[in-house]
C-alpha cells in the first residue's frame, strides 16, 4: 500500500479557530506540531461568525466581569453546563481577546480607543468584542497568519478517516492504551497519509450538514465526534442542538444562511405577520424577572441598562427560535414561512450600514432587500451542536489518552443551549487549552507510540470500498434523505414516536451507505468524499436521536411536544454517548458535576 | 425567462486529459439561482465528479472564485439570470496552475502571504501581553487602514492581474493590499521592513497600475490604492537614502 507517513508531537484536525488557537499553544510549548483541514487555511467555518468575542472586558460596562458572564454562560444553557468549563471560559476570555489583539486582530473601538463590546443575546452586559458584523474573518484571519510565521506545518484539503490507537509507552505509567496517530488521505490526489504522534486535538466543528435547513457548510459531518466515539472517548449533550432563531428563509438558495443576532442587539425587532412584536408572548418564568415587560422599557433599555431590562428579542436562542416556530406555526408568519426582523424602521441607514456592513450586502446581493428600507424575512435554521465530547475541562483531554478536543466538538461547555458571542471565546480559551495539555502529554510520550500497522491496511481497504462497488445509489441522494429525516423528525420540536421513525429510517440509511458506490478516481472527487463522510454523519445523527429519546424533558436546544416542561431530576442528568462493542450507539446517565459553593452563591448575589 | 440555463464548464482531469475541454450541462434557470447553485446542482444530480470549491454561500469564506464568462467572480455571488440566456463559460481562475476542473493550485500566494509580515511588528521593548492592558486605538486611527483589512484571500484580483499572469513572481495585489494594512495600522511599526520586502525586484514595481485588481475585487479593498502608495513612499525612501546621511533615515 502506498502511504505517505509523518511523525509529529501533536496532529490538530481542523483548522477553525479552535484548531489554530491549540496548534499555535502547542508550538510555542516546543511540540512538533501539524494542522490537518478538509479546505483551505482560512477558509474554516470560524470564518461565518459575525457577532464577535463575549468576553467581560467591561470596556463599556464597568460592572461587567467574569462571575456576571458565568452566570449569563450557565442560566443560557439552562444550568447543565460543566461548571468548570463556564468558569474557566468567563475568567480566561478577556487575555484571550487581548492575546489576538496584540497578534493584529482589529476591532471596533470606542471613542476612546479601547475595544468596544456589543448587545447580544442572554448577556447582561455589552460584552461582544467585534469588528463589524465579521468578526470570525478578523478571527481567523489574525491566526491563520500567526500560524503561518511560526511555521507550522498545515496539511490543507485533507480528510482525517481514522484515529489510530495502541500501546503507548512513557510518561511513567508503564504502557497503556491511547492516541497513536490518525489516517486520512489527501483530497486532491486521493492518496493515503497517516500521521505517528501520542496527541491528536480534534477541533472539526459541528455536524449541521446533517440538518436541511442549516447556516453551515459541506464540511459540518460530525468527523470529529464520531471519530472520537470510535476511538473509544464518550460524547455528552448529544441531545441538545442550537436552531440560530434567525436565518434567511428566501430566496431558497440562501435558505439556512445565518442573519446575525447583532440586527437584534444593535435595535433590531422581530414582528409577526399583523405587525406584533411577539416576543412579549413568550417570555419563560425562568427569565421573567431580567426581561422588560414593554416595548418602551426594552427601547429605554438600549440606553440605560442599569435601570431597565433586556428586550425579550434578546432572550437566549432556543426561546426565540421555539417562539418563531410557534409563531408561524399558529399562521401569523410571512409570506415565505418566517416572521420578520425589522431594524428599517428603528435605526438609521447609516447607522445600520456602519454596524451591519456584511448584512446590508448579504441581503443586497442574495435577496434583493435593502435592510434600511424594509424588513428581512427570517426563520430557524441549524446552527450549532451543543454535544460533544466530553472533555476534562482544564486539560480538554478525552477519555482516551492522548485525545483532546476543542471547540464546537468538544461538550458540555454550553449546557443545553449556548449564548451568541460564547463560541468564539471558547475555541480561544480551550483552543489554547488544548494546545498545551496535548504538547504536554505529547512530550512526555515522545517515540512512545507507533503507527499500528494492520490498523493503517484496514483504513485504506475502508476507505475505497465504495470504488469496489457498482450500480449503487448516489451519495447525495442518502445525505439528502438524511438531511430530510432530521429536519422532520428531530427538529426544533420533538417527539417520541418522529424520533423512534427517525431512528428506523438511519439504520436503514445505513444499510444503504454500505451499499452505494461513487464514480470516478481517486482524484479530487466529491462524490467519493461525500462517501466517507456519510458514515459520520449517520453516527452523530444516531447520537443525536437516541440521545433526545431518551431525555424526556424540554430544556434550551432539546424541546418535547410530549414532555413540554422541565424536569427537576433531568436538571441534574447528563447523557452520555458510547460506542458499544456491536457498533451502535448506547446511552448512559451521568449526574451533573457538582458546582462548588462560591460559584452556587453567584446565583443569589449578581441580580437578575 | 426560459426555465434552464446552460453551464458551459471547463473540465480537466490531468491523470487522464492531455488538456482542458469543455463539458456542457442544462441547470435550472431560477431567478435566485447563483452560479455556485447550478454547479452544485450538477454535483449533486448529473456527475458527481465534478470538482470546484465553496464553503460558505455568504462571500465571506473566499473560496469559490472562478472566471465566469471570462470575468474573476465569486460564483456565490454572481446569479446566472444576469448571464442569461447563457449559454455561461466557468473557467477555474486564470493565472493559476489547474489541479482538477476548476480547482486551481493557489500554493504560491500561501508562500507569498508571509513575506509581507502580516502581523503587528512591535517596537522593541514590547513582549507580550499585559493582563487588563489593551492598546488604545482611536476610530479615526481603525478607519485608517479598515478597507484593507477586508480581503477574504479569494484571488480574484490575481487572476484578473495581468502583470501577474505574465510574472509570476509578482508578489500580486493582495499581499500588497495586506502589508499596507499593517503599516497603517496605528499599533504596528514594521513599515521599513515591509517596504525593504516590496522594493525587491518582484515588489511594487511589477505592477503597471492597471487597476483590474479593484475592479473584480468583491470587497472593495482596493488593492490597486495600495500599491500606488508603496511606490510612493518607495520614492521617498530613495529620495531621503540620496540626501540624508544613513543616521537621520
Amino acid at each position: 500500500m502506498e502511504l505517505e507517513r509523518h511523525e509529529y508531537d501533536v496532529v490538530v484536525v481542523g483548522a477553525g479557530g479552535a484548531g489554530l488557537r491549540a496548534a499555535i499553544e502547542a508550538h510555542e510549548n516546543g511540540a512538533r506540531t501539524a494542522v490537518v483541514c478538509k479546505s483551505l487555511l482560512g477558509k474554516a467555518h470560524t470564518v461565518m461568525a459575525e457577532g464577535g468575542i463575549a468576553a467581560a472586558m467591561g470596556n463599556l460596562w464597568p460592572e461587567d466581569d467574569w462571575r456576571v458572564h458565568f452566570r449569563d454562560t450557565m442560566r443560557g444553557g439552562k444550568m447543565l453546563n460543566h461548571w468548570r468549563m463556564a468558569q474557566l471560559h468567563a475568567q480566561e476570555a478577556p487575555d484571550r481577546v487581548r492575546e489576538l489583539e496584540d497578534w493584529g486582530a482589529l476591532f471596533d473601538r470606542t471613542p476612546d480607543g479601547l475595544i468596544s463590546q456589543r448587545d447580544f443575546g442572554g448577556h447582561r452586559y455589552a460584552r461582544l468584542a467585534h469588528v463589524g458584523d465579521r468578526t470570525g474573518l478578523e478571527l481567523i484571519r489574525t491566526l491563520q497568519q500567526r500560524t503561518v510565521a511560526l511555521g507550522i506545518d498545515v496539511y490543507m484539503e485533507c480528510t482525517v478517516t481514522r484515529l489510530l490507537t495502541g500501546p503507548v509507552a512513557g510518561g511513567g505509567a508503564g504502557e497503556e492504551q491511547g492516541i497513536t496517530g490518525a489516517f486520512g488521505y489527501w483530497r486532491e490526489s486521493g492518496r493515503f497519509v497517516a500521521w505517528q504522534a501520542p496527541s491528536v486535538v480534534l477541533a472539526t466543528g459541528g455536524i449541521g450538514k446533517s440538518y436541511k435547513v442549516t447556516s453551515n457548510s459541506w464540511e459540518y459531518t460530525g468527523d470529529g465526534h464520531s471519530l472520537a466515539l470510535q476511538a473509544g472517548a464518550t460524547l455528552v449533550n448529544m441531545e441538545f442542538v442550537q436552531f440560530h432563531p434567525t436565518g434567511m428563509i428566501w430566496p431558497p438558495s440562501v435558505r439556512g444562511i445565518l442573519v446575525t443576532e447583532s440586527v437584534r442587539g444593535d435595535g433590531g425587532v422581530l414582528r409577526n405577520s399583523a405587525g406584533n412584536r411577539f416576543m412579549f408572548d413568550y417570555i419563560p418564568d425562568f427569565f421573567r424577572k431580567e426581561t422588560a415587560e414593554t416595548e418602551d422599557e426594552a427601547d429605554r433599555w438600549y440606553e440605560d441598562k442599569k435601570n431597565n431590562r433586556r428586550p425579550p428579542e434578546l432572550l437566549p436562542r432556543d426561546e426565540v427560535a421555539r417562539a418563531i416556530n410557534s409563531e408561524v406555526k399558529a399562521g401569523r408568519g410571512t409570506p415565505h414561512g418566517g416572521v420578520f426582523l425589522d431594524i428599517a424602521s428603528r435605526r438609521s441607514a447609516e447607522y445600520i450600514r456602519k454596524r451591519l456592513p456584511s448584512m446590508y450586502h448579504q441581503f443586497k446581493e442574495l435577496a434583493e432587500v435593502d435592510i434600511t428600507a424594509e424588513p428581512m424575512e427570517v426563520g430557524p435554521t441549524c446552527h450549532y451542536v451543543m454535544g460533544g465530547v466530553e472533555v476534562e475541562p482544564d486539560t480538554a483531554a478525552a477519555r482516551v489518552p492522548g485525545l483532546f478536543a476543542a471547540g464546537e466538538v468538544a461538550g458540555g461547555m454550553h449546557g443545553s443551549n449556548r449564548l451568541g458571542g460564547n463560541s468564539l471565546s471558547d475555541l480561544l480559551v480551550f483552543g489554547r487549552r488544548a494546545g498545551l495539555a496535548a504538547a504536554e502529554h505529547a512530550l512526555k510520550h515522545t517515540g512512545g507510540v507507533a503507527l499500528p500497522e494492520a490498523a493503517l491496511a484496514d483504513a485504506a481497504r475502508a476507505a475505497l470500498e465504495p470504488f469496489d462497488r457498482e450500480g449503487g445509489e448516489n451519495p447525495y441522494t442518502v445525505q439528502q434523505d438524511l438531511q430530510q429525516t432530521m429536519h422532520d423528525l428531530v427538529g426544533i420540536i420533538r417527539t417520541a414516536s418522529e424520533i423512534e421513525r427517525a431512528l428506523e429510517r438511519i439504520a436503514e440509511l445505513r444499510r444503504r451507505v454500505a451499499d452505494l458506490s461513487v464514480e470516478g478516481h481517486r482524484q479530487y472527487n466529491p462524490g467519493w468524499h461525500l462517501a466517507l463522510d456519510l458514515p459520520h454523519m449517520l453516527l452523530v445523527s444516531e447520537c443525536i436521536a437516541r440521545a433526545a429519546l431518551e431525555r424526556q424533558e424540554s430544556r434550551g436546544g432539546h424541546t418535547r411536544d410530549d414532555f413540554p416542561a422541565t424536569d427537576a431530576e433531568w436538571a441534574t442528568t447528563n447523557l452520555v454517548c458510547v460506542l458499544a462493542p456491536d457498533g451502535g450507539v448506547s446511552l448512559t446517565r451521568q449526574p451533573l458535576p457538582q458546582m462548588p459553593p462560591e460559584l452556587a452563591e453567584i446565583f443569589e448575589e449578581v441580580p437578575g | 425567462m426560459a426555465d434552464s440555463i446552460r453551464l458551459r464548464v471547463s473540465r480537466y482531469r490531468p491523470d487522464t486529459d492531455p488538456e482542458p475541454h469543455w463539458q456542457e450541462y442544462d441547470v435550472p434557470l431560477r431567478k435566485e439561482w447563483t452560479v455556485l447553485d447550478g454547479l452544485n446542482h450538477v454535483k449533486n444530480e448529473v456527475d458527481t465528479t465534478l470538482s470546484f470549491r465553496w464553503s460558505c454561500r455568504m462571500g465571506i469564506c473566499g473560496s469559490c472564485g472562478m472566471n465566469v464568462d471570462g470575468e474573476p467572480r465569486l460564483t456565490c455571488a454572481t446569479f446566472l439570470s444576469d448571464h442569461a440566456p447563457g449559454p455561461v463559460t466557468v473557467e477555474p481562475l486564470a493565472n493559476f496552475p489547474v489541479v482538477r476542473d476548476l480547482v486551481v493550485d493557489l500554493s504560491d500566494f500561501m508562500a507569498k502571504l508571509p513575506r509581507v509580515k502580516p502581523w503587528i511588528i512591535h517596537p522593541d521593548d514590547h513582549r507580550t501581553v499585559e493582563p487588563d492592558v489593551e492598546y488604545l486605538q482611536t476610530p479615526e486611527q481603525l478607519d485608517a487602514y479598515k478597507q484593507f483589512s477586508m480581503c477574504i484571500n479569494c484571488m480574484l484580483c490575481y487572476a484578473a492581474c495581468p502583470v501577474y499572469g505574465l510574472d509570476p513572481e509578482f508578489i500580486g495585489p493582495a499581499a500588497i493590499a495586506l502589508a499596507e494594512r499593517y503599516d497603517l495600522d496605528s499599533r504596528d511599526r514594521g513599515e521599513r521592513e515591509r517596504l525593504d520586502v516590496l522594493v525587491e525586484h518582484d515588489g511594487v514595481y511589477g505592477c503597471t497600475f492597471v487597476g483590474e485588481c479593484t475592479r473584480v475585487c468583491p470587497k472593495h479593498v482596493d488593492p490597486a490604492a495600495a500599491i500606488q502608495r508603496y511606490k510612493l513612499k518607495a520614492a521617498m525612501e530613495t529620495v531621503k537614502a540620496f540626501l540624508l546621511p544613513r543616521g537621520a533615515r
